[in-house]
């Protein structure tokens, strides 16, 4: 039993971002889009191993669905590249467990995205994804918190 | 520090070591490395990205099947949810169909009604143009239903070219009375059965005349026959005669119940009419 509560502890942050990109919906949870909160606090903020990898995949079938050509994928290897480089700012130690990193990284997407649409509608919408996604980060972590402990 | 993780040891870096700060500078460098190379790919493959879905056709069944297994007791229970919210909607519309349904069965009634009056409009029209006379139809006015019809108005009057004496008959061409008073938009028509009438009648395939007279309580009597030794029976048919010239003559009656009665039309029986437009000087308008 032990085994099996370990085991599911230590996959949580894969089997969360699974469950959070299969359970899309349109509006709420469109293309899966929600995964990338903890796409990016494990793969920033509580780094895990192979994680990365499974960020990528996830990134990429996030944008296979939105239709948005490697899009997220690449603005995760940006923004793996820049962390990596820079000592600037430890991601792991950071307050609010991220909570600015993650609206850096999602508002720069979604700013590059407004450009996609000339309708007001695409502007809102992508405001609404990156108020949504913001306000989603922080239960999703205290869940986190809740099940590692 | 040694973990048992997937069955497998796994050596975990620590922060301080320099061979973690090297992975995570050659991480980075494949990360940074990516990058162009995503971009690169993009502008080259663009609009068809063969490899990019045919990746995507391998990898997005497997995730969906895993993310399925994984989900599926949330989505049993988002179905569930969906499912009440489904069945509290049908309800709703099945309340609102029940109306629509009463509605509409009423419509079918209304519309069911017309379609038999129309029915027997055309009917009547029918009768009316295969009339060799020059017809009015007209409404019978119940105004006083609670007592004997001896008489009874119309709705049709002067206005529509009717007078005094002519002769009321029902759509089968079966008389039921006279005009005795004509306003501009009414007639008052006596029946067979009131106790002024008093017409000259025939028994049809003989030269036997009478005279047709009502009693004032539903029925109508032949006295006066010209043959004295004529004695009636019941099945004998009664035509109009115009022997007094108040009636052409020919219109059907009703048959003989016994040696005297017969048995007319009452209005009662009748909706509506059509008024022969005769005078007395025998001849039709």
């Amino acid at each position: 039993m032990n085994k099996v509560v370990h085991f599911l502890r230590k996959s949580w942050p894969f089997l969360i971002t699974l469950i959070l990109w299969r359970l899309s919906v349109s509006f709420w949870n469109p293309a899966g889009i929600l995964a990338l909160t903890t796409v990016f606090f494990y793969s920033f903020v509580k780094p895990i191993d192979w994680f990365p990898l499974f960020s990528l995949i996830i990134c990429f079938l996030i944008d296979y669905r939105c239709n948005l050509p490697l899009f997220w994928t690449i603005m995760y290897c940006l923004f793996y590249t820049i962390n990596g480089f820079q000592n600037y700012i430890d991601a792991t130690h950071v307050s609010k467990d991220g909570l600015y990193l993650f609206m850096t990284f999602i508002g720069f997407g979604f700013f590059i995205l407004m450009f996609s649409g000339s309708s007001w509608g695409v502007v809102l919408n992508n405001l609404w994804l990156f108020i949504w996604l913001s306000v989603l980060y922080i239960p999703i972590i205290a869940l986190d918190k809740r099940i590692s402990k | 520090m040694n973990i048992d993780f997937f069955a497998v040891k796994v050596i975990r870096m620590t922060k301080d070591k320099l061979s973690y700060k090297l992975t995570k500078i050659l991480k980075s460098v494949l990360a940074a490395v990516a990058v162009p190379v995503f971009i690169i790919y993009i502008m080259i493959a663009k609009p068809d990205y063969t490899i990019m879905n045919s990746l995507a056709h391998i990898v997005l069944p497997v995730a969906h099947f895993v993310g399925s297994v994984i989900t599926w007791p949330i989505r049993v229970i988002g179905q569930g949810a969906a499912w009440i919210r489904e069945t509290s909607k049908i309800r709703l519309e099945n309340k609102e169909l029940r109306v629509k349904l009463d509605e509409a069965l009423s419509n079918q009634h209304t519309c069911k009604i017309a379609i038999e009056e129309n029915q027997k409009l055309e009917k009547e029209i029918d009768i009316k143009h295969a009339s060799p006379f020059k017809t009015v139809i007209a409404d019978i006015q119940f105004d006083d239903s609670v007592f004997h019809h001896n008489t009874f108005l119309i709705n049709r009057g002067r206005k529509s070219g009717l007078e005094r004496g002519m002769v009321v008959v029902s759509f089968d061409n079966r008389l039921v009375g006279t005009i005795i008073d004509c306003g501009s938009e009414f007639c008052r028509v006596r029946s067979l059965i009131d106790a002024n009438t008093n017409i000259a009648v025939r028994i049809t395939g003989s030269d036997i005349s009478g005279f047709l007279q009502g009693n004032g309580k539903n029925k109508s009597f032949i006295n006066f026959f010209s043959d004295p030794q004529f004695v009636g029976r019941s099945g004998l048919s009664v035509v109009t005669s115009n022997i007094s010239g108040i009636l052409p003559s020919g219109i059907y009656i009703g048959d003989m119940k016994d040696e005297k009665q017969v048995d007319v039309l009452r209005p009662n029986q009748l909706s509506r009419v059509m008024v022969l437009k005769y005078n007395n000087s025998d001849s039709y308008k």
